[in-house]
């Protein structure tokens, strides 16, 4: 038996054994644009390459560090774009300068939580989303239903997510926009003294980032959301 | 409170006014029909990954579609270092797209998932726009097909 073999022994993962129409489609759409000269497969693979190494991690860290480090905090609030520095993304001389829409990288904002103060991001415009150190939006942030309801009632579509507040903690929606995008920087749960860096950033969840999850010891995955139509939409 | 972002309101009076052909396309309406969508196939091969392979390299287009590839707005850049932008009937704007995919979800592919439905609408926003024709990438799609299915039967 070779050693390729003994690598092999485990059973092999599950994938999809048929080729669908959709896949079909987005191989089609995308070789016709490069053949029209839309864009090039070169500039496709790499931005396919670099897209594919982005997720929240890094915003997590950023949230764990800030925790434990009253300075790094200050600098996490005043200027967003130094501190994701220190958590490995780079926003300006890093890939996406020549790549993506431009607002991906100038200017990233970090919104303070406060034990009265709970951030929540949107963008009522489109989908506006941190990507470099956020990775892809989820599903619900793109539907108009969240982009339109949850500048009119917060505290019910939080609570819709399982985040119920008190009446006395103010919320706070911020619009990202084509100049900014924002992340949330939430209170640090009880039950968490003398965790490490590491143990914290595990509970910093995607939801958490977006604010509409606050971090809790033992939850470290985002809850499945089902994704509702807008019922009246605007201008619809 | 901010209730409509003004730069949306804006948004949709320009792209209101331009009167997009919003109708239905008939290839994309057999694949709505006909096509199986990731949360079907994943779940029947017991797949985890929530999204299909394919999710990334739509982003990819649609970003290269955009012009990004250009830089065009890079306000991180010196002027002098910008890349040339891209004729306007070359590209898609972002928002234009996003605002053109919730009025094309709504209208015909409410009922498909998403990234499928991103899908749908990139490639109808493409073909109303006369960037390809219909026809043009319905036989595409079989050349790539055809491509795919090469090594079917074929012993490994």
């Amino acid at each position: 038996m070779s050693s390729n073999d003994k690598e092999h022994l485990h059973p092999p993962a599950p994938v999809v054994d048929e080729v669908s129409d959709f896949e079909v489609l987005e191989i089609a759409v995308r070789e016709l644009a490069i053949e029209k000269g839309l864009f090039t497969q070169e500039d496709h693979n790499q931005w396919t390459d670099y897209m594919h190494t982005l997720g929240p991690a890094p915003a997590a860290r950023l949230v764990a560090k800030a925790w434990l480090d009253p300075e790094y905090k200050k600098v996490c609030v005043e200027d967003g774009v130094k501190a994701s520095l220190d958590v490995g993304i780079d926003w300006v001389n890093t890939m996406p300068t020549k790549f993506g829409t431009p607002s991906d990288y100038c200017n990233l904002r970090v919104m303070e939580d406060t034990p009265t103060l709970k951030h929540v991001v949107v963008c009522t415009l489109c989908s506006c989303y941190p990507r470099p150190i956020l990775g892809q939006s989820p599903e619900w942030y793109r539907t108009p239903n969240y982009r339109r309801r949850i500048v009119r009632w917060p505290r019910q579509v939080l609570a819709e997510f399982g985040l119920q507040l008190p009446e006395d903690v103010e919320i706070r929606v911020v619009d990202s926009n084509q100049k900014s995008r924002m992340i949330v920087l939430p209170v640090r749960p009880e039950g968490t003294e003398g965790w490490t860096e590491d143990q914290l950033a595990e509970i910093v969840t995607r939801d958490c980032l977006i604010g509409v999850a606050v971090p809790k010891p033992g939850v470290t995955a985002n809850g499945k959301r089902p994704v509702r139509p807008a019922v009246n939409p605007y201008k619809h | 409170m901010t209730d409509i972002n003004p730069d949306f309101i804006e948004l949709d009076k320009q792209m209101s006014d331009r009167e997009l052909d919003s109708s239905p396309i008939e290839l994309l309406e057999k694949i709505k029909q006909e096509g199986r969508v990731w949360d079907e196939l994943s779940e029947e091969y017991g797949v985890d990954n929530p999204d299909p392979p394919w999710r990334i390299s739509l982003e990819a287009t649609c970003d290269g579609l955009a012009g990004g590839y250009w830089a065009p707005f890079n306000i991180c850049l010196p002027e002098e270092e910008r890349q040339p932008v891209m004729a306007d009937d070359n590209k898609i704007d972002s928002n234009e797209r996003r605002w053109e995919e919730d009025k094309l979800v709504d209208q015909h592919y409410a009922d498909v998932p998403f990234p499928e439905r991103q899908l749908l609408a990139l490639a109808h926003t493409m073909i109303r726009r006369g960037m390809i024709s219909e026809d043009e990438l319905a036989k595409h799609m079989k050349a790539v097909d055809e491509r795919l299915h090469m090594a079917d039967g074929l012993d490994d």
